[in-house]
């Protein structure tokens, strides 16, 4: 069997991110929440590998203790779009008729507000902090989940094992979980490893818009949209959140692929 | 609802439009291009407007009396004026041949109808609460005894009548000729006196004014918004740019002469190029925590105390302020003329006295909420650094970020352990004690509940000599670092950025730009 | 066909309602309020109070709701608080420069990333798979105002090719309004190119699995014949939802572009109308995209048959 760079690239920088978020949970280089007036914005050296930032806490030490913060907020935020988007989304897809005309309807018109607006409104009501930003989050992103699992569904309805299935007595509900259910995994693995990303993206949009996890703590999205008024004078404080976020999506969605390579039931004669 | 079409001032834009094609020059004119950071509001002045508002219509219209350069009061469109019956009776003699844009002599007569508007309820002029039952003095009679004087009777005596007048959130109280408004009573564009004339208004994109060739300027040099306006350039372009980073861009390409209200790390940023210059001048408005003194826990003078001993506000006022703004802890602007040694006073970084208090208070490191907000980064960033600065001593502050309308809410209804504001600059030194002080019961906005601070600041409204105002103020102020209902850090500064072929702009303390007397080349 | 279309349109009426609803739940639901706002820190109650009724925003909530609906009815989405301008040509006068954005991106984004995505899946797992792969993964994971900002440095301030800021209508000057409107293009259509190009390339690999796939092959059609006959119409398909998921969610969502580029465009207006809050343009604007969004994908769901012959409507 041939060793899959997606794999192996994946799983390398998610590693990666697990390790550093892991030590920065119980180790960072400084403290980094200090303030150091003396030591504003400079550039990275020896003893601040990633520089300070404008208060002078030290970047690496905020880099690390933010993958947790960020990790945590992406994973739950698309563990509850895609729990509550994948119940729904196949109940829809599936009973058809008048239930699925009604949850597609207040689906339709979740989907018809712009989730990045939507989320801001919610969290402006909740409040800016990590539950808020969970709930906004996951709300907007709920109606996306449904819509595509319902699209997956229907499709896969009609194709002839299914029917086949159908025909030789299987129950609906064992002929969702037995056929259909695998099969709406491969474009939901798909999308929830965008997602991951679009939480991330998300995260860091809503800080720039000046709401998001309330300060000091970082995370690796208000520390992008903090860096913006430094982005020709201290590059570096943009560069590396920046690039956390790159490297991580690169990640997720190497892994994703990689998962959805061994889901689908047919690859294995491939 | 209140319903304008918008057509008549299109109209204008457009005929002006039309007379720059004729005039096929267009190519030739002199264009000042600078930046808003929002839309204006309207074009009525001192009804429905916010500063951006008030500053473009400031070059439009002017009134019988403006702020100088010091905040005090100078006349504009009056010549001079006198105080008679006690107090109460202000006798204004009108600057003779003063134009209206469209061509008009003013006399008395614009005056009195002008004056009249505004109090007109109909108008909802901003400050028509200031001269009625709960305001400064009630206006009981405006009269026009020959075309170039206007008497003004009062019911009662006030420091604060000219100063009122002047206000630049109140339209300056200008005098506009008479077709401004419809014959429905409706505003349709403003037909002032200023140096400029409104041209095209852009909604979302820009507001458009140019010189006024009919101008008869003062004589004495330009001061605050009076004396010479001499206008060199024939437009000023005010383009709507939220994004601040657009905006140094813009500057930084040339497509921008003028950016105000800079953030500190654009002005750090800004210092190095060669094509821009600054212009760094003292801000009136006010930055500090405010705390809630009928919190269960922050009702105790002493940890509110602790927390002022905790910080040192050199420090913050440096790292934030990155130099431009000094510290301040007096509810007086530095730059006021009341600014007297006694203000100076404040509070001076004591950890062990914090601690001791702290102790005494019995305080075991229950978390204080601050909100805090991200529409002005100086607010932000001072409440990162008090925040730090008070863990040092055991205090435990968390920060809780809002938008600013959610956080005004909050200010509104009392509803807060304590915030980091800022509250905009005020004009004279009894109305910066208002804004603090009064009874949270009524106003629960105000965060000095202090029946003696109440009673001095009354008194302050009244009395029109200086001495006793100065006596007042420092009193008040003694007792107001004492009570420790808020922590004033600083004043701001006015950043502002111009490319370097500008020449002849001035700040002032005031923190709106003058477009007179500025060339471009 | 047509009785299918009345169906659906009958179905929108619903939809919008409750997006109504929620709108306006939710915009009364947010802290603050309009006149505070206007006030800022120098809030005078009485004037406050005197503002507030001028605004009708002293009635009870269901009655200003029945209020804004029956006049909703009548077409009129009534007028900013702010500036006191009709909100629907305000919101129109805006759309315009969203709409012309959005489209332009997202097509050249789907002309890119649909071939893109073919060539990938035809050869998976190849260096070529990989660094498609990688490309599009990068470009979906750069936030879209850091991206816009670099470009903008580069191409406005380093290279002085582009403006930096401003707009004009296309009517007025096509060559400058393009000129303003490039970068953003750019930038929205790289961000797109990566969500497009993952999905097209998903969608590609399961078509290329199926049967008749092979079957054409060992009939000997020649490969690009199998590409473009069998293979790209197939896996067009769900890229094809996708494409109305994401113009759906762009026409209102470029808030952040458009504030990068400061662009006078719908996405700006509405976060504005939020922190200002200015509820009749906040409730117009939401309905507004609501409805573009519907009317999208519907389009969409009757282009659907066209791509994938299986599922008809019905």
């Amino acid at each position: 069997m041939r060793i899959r760079a997606n794999t192996a690239i994946g799983g390398a920088l998610m590693a990666l991110l697990l390790g550093a978020a892991l030590t920065g949970a119980f180790w960072t280089p400084f403290d980094p929440l200090r303030i150091n007036l003396r030591a504003r914005l400079q550039a990275p050296s020896p003893v601040h590998w990633l520089g300070t930032d404008e208060f002078g806490r030290d970047v690496l030490s905020r880099i690390m203790v933010g993958a947790g913060a960020s990790v945590v907020i992406a994973l739950v935020t698309v563990l509850l779009a895609i729990g509550a988007g994948m119940v729904i989304g196949c109940a829809a897809g599936y009973i058809r008729g008048w239930a699925d005309r009604v949850i597609m309807a207040v689906n339709d018109a979740l989907l018809a507000f712009p989730g990045i607006l939507l989320a801001l409104a919610v969290m402006i009501v909740v409040g800016a902090n990590k539950l808020g930003l969970i709930l906004a989050l996951g709300l907007a992103y709920i109606p996306s989940v449904v819509r595509v699992v319902r699209a997956t569904v229907l499709s896969i309805r009609e194709k002839e094992y299914v029917e086949a299935s159908r025909v030789i007595g299987n129950s609906e509900v064992y002929s969702m979980i037995r056929h259909v259910m695998p099969n709406a995994i491969a474009p939901v693995a798909v999308l929830a490893t965008s997602m991951f990303g679009w939480v991330l993206l998300a995260e860091s949009a809503l800080s720039f818009l000046g709401l998001g996890v309330p300060p000091p703590a970082p995370t690796w999205g208000n520390m992008l949209a903090a860096s913006r008024p430094f982005m020709e004078t201290a590059a570096w404080l943009s560069i590396a959140p920046g690039l956390c976020i790159a490297l991580t999506l690169l990640g997720i969605n190497l892994l994703g692929d990689s998962l959805r390579d061994r889901l689908d039931p047919r690859m294995a004669h491939g | 609802m209140r319903r304008r079409r918008p057509s008549p001032t299109w109209a204008l834009g457009l005929a002006a439009l039309a007379l720059l094609a004729m005039l096929g020059k267009a190519g030739a004119e002199t264009l000042l291009r600078t930046r808003l950071n929002a839309d204006i509001r309207s074009t009525d002045p001192g009804t429905n407007r916010d500063a951006n508002t008030d500053g473009v219509i400031a070059h439009v219209v002017e009134g019988l009396v403006a702020f100088r350069d010091d905040t005090s009061v100078g006349p504009m469109l009056a010549e001079s004026w006198a105080v008679s019956n006690e107090g109460k009776t202000y006798t204004f003699r009108l600057r003779q041949d003063v134009k209206f844009h469209n061509g008009a002599t003013m006399t008395a007569d614009d005056v009195v109808w002008s004056l009249k508007r505004w109090l007109d309820p109909a108008t909802q002029w901003r400050c028509l609460s200031e001269f009625g039952a709960t305001g400064i003095a009630r206006i009981e009679k405006v009269e026009a005894p020959d075309p170039q004087t206007v008497t003004i009777t009062l019911d009662q005596p006030t420091a604060l009548f000219l100063s009122t007048l002047a206000r630049p959130d109140c339209g300056q109280t200008a005098v506009i000729h008479r077709d401004s408004v419809g014959v429905d009573g409706k505003w349709i564009a403003p037909i002032g006196t200023g140096p400029f004339k409104l041209a095209e208004w852009k909604r979302g994109q820009y507001v458009d004014i140019v010189r006024f060739d009919g101008y008869v300027s003062r004589s004495e040099p330009r001061t605050g918004y009076t004396g010479a306006k001499d206008v060199k350039v024939d437009r000023v372009r005010f383009n709507v740019i939220p994004d601040s980073s657009a905006a140094k861009a813009g500057l930084l390409s040339g497509s921008l002469d003028v950016i105000m209200s800079l953030s500190i790390p654009d002005l750090e940023e800004l210092k190095s190029r060669p094509e821009v210059q600054l212009s760094i001048t003292p801000a009136l408005g006010l930055t500090g925590i405010l705390f809630q003194t009928k919190d269960p826990l922050l009702k105790d003078v002493r940890i509110r105390r602790a927390i002022a001993l905790s910080i040192d506000t050199v420090q913050i006022v440096d790292a934030v302020m990155m130099g431009t703004a000094r510290p301040n802890n007096s509810a007086l602007p530095l730059g006021s003329p009341f600014y007297s040694e006694a203000q100076s006073h404040g509070y001076v970084q004591n950890i062990a006295e914090a601690k001791k208090l702290l102790l005494e208070a019995g305080y075991r490191g229950q978390p204080i909420k601050m909100i805090t907000n991200k529409r002005y980064s100086f607010v932000f960033d001072s409440s990162v650094l008090v925040q730090a600065m008070a863990q040092t001593v055991g205090i435990n502050i968390e920060l809780e970020v809002m938008d600013w309308a959610a956080q005004l809410d909050r200010y509104n209804r009392g509803d807060y352990q304590s915030m980091a504001f800022v509250y905009s600059a005020r004009l004279d030194p009894s109305l910066s004690f208002e804004m603090l002080t009064g009874p949270k019961a009524a106003q629960p906005r105000k965060i000095w509940d202090n029946p003696e601070a109440q009673e001095m600041l009354r008194q302050s409204m009244m009395i029109d000599d200086t001495a006793k105002r100065q006596a007042l103020f420092d009193e008040m102020h003694k007792r107001f670092i004492a009570d420790v209902p808020m922590i004033v850090l600083f004043n701001g500064a006015e950043l502002t950025a111009l490319r370097k072929g500008i020449k002849g702009y001035a700040g002032w303390l005031y923190p709106q730009p003058r477009f007179w007397g500025v060339t471009v080349q | 066909m047509l009785g299918y279309l009345a169906r659906r349109l009958a179905m929108t009426i619903p939809t919008l309602l409750l997006v109504a609803i929620a709108v306006f739940a939710l915009v009364r639901l947010i802290p603050g309020d309009p006149v505070q706002v206007m006030l800022g820190d120098a809030a005078d109650p009485a004037q406050a109070a005197q503002l507030r009724a001028q605004l009708g925003l002293d009635q009870p909530i269901p009655v200003q709701f029945m209020h804004w609906i029956a006049k909703l009815a009548a077409g009129d989405f009534g007028h900013s608080i702010t500036n006191n301008l009709a909100v629907l040509p305000l919101i129109l006068d805006r759309f315009q420069v969203s709409a012309v954005i959005v489209l332009v991106a997202v097509a050249a984004a789907a002309c890119i990333a649909v071939p893109a995505g073919l060539v990938a899946a035809w050869k998976q797992n190849s260096l070529l798979d990989l660094s498609v792969v990688g490309g599009a993964t990068l470009l979906l994971s750069i936030p879209s105002f850091w991206l816009g900002l670099l470009l903008l440095l580069l191409f406005g301030l380093k290279l002085k090719w582009l403006p930096v800021i401003g707009y004009v209508p296309f009517a007025e000057d096509f060559w400058q309004a393009s000129s303003f409107i490039v970068l953003p293009i750019a930038t929205l259509t790289m961000v797109e190119i990566g969500v497009l190009t993952r999905m097209a390339r998903a969608a590609s690999i399961e078509v290329l699995r199926l049967e008749y796939v092979t079957h054409a092959r060992a009939k000997g059609v020649p490969e690009w014949r199998v590409l473009a006959r069998h293979v790209l119409p197939n896996a067009f398909a769900p890229t094809w939802t996708l494409i109305g998921l994401v113009l759906g969610h762009l026409l209102g969502g470029i808030a952040v572009i458009e504030t990068v580029f400061t662009l006078p465009g719908l996405g700006r207006l509405l976060v504005d109308s939020i922190f200002a809050r200015d509820y009749p343009v906040v409730q117009g604007c939401l309905l507004f995209t609501a409805v573009i969004y519907v009317v999208v994908n519907l389009i969409v769901d009757l282009c659907y048959p066209l791509f994938d012959p299986r599922v008809t409507v019905a």
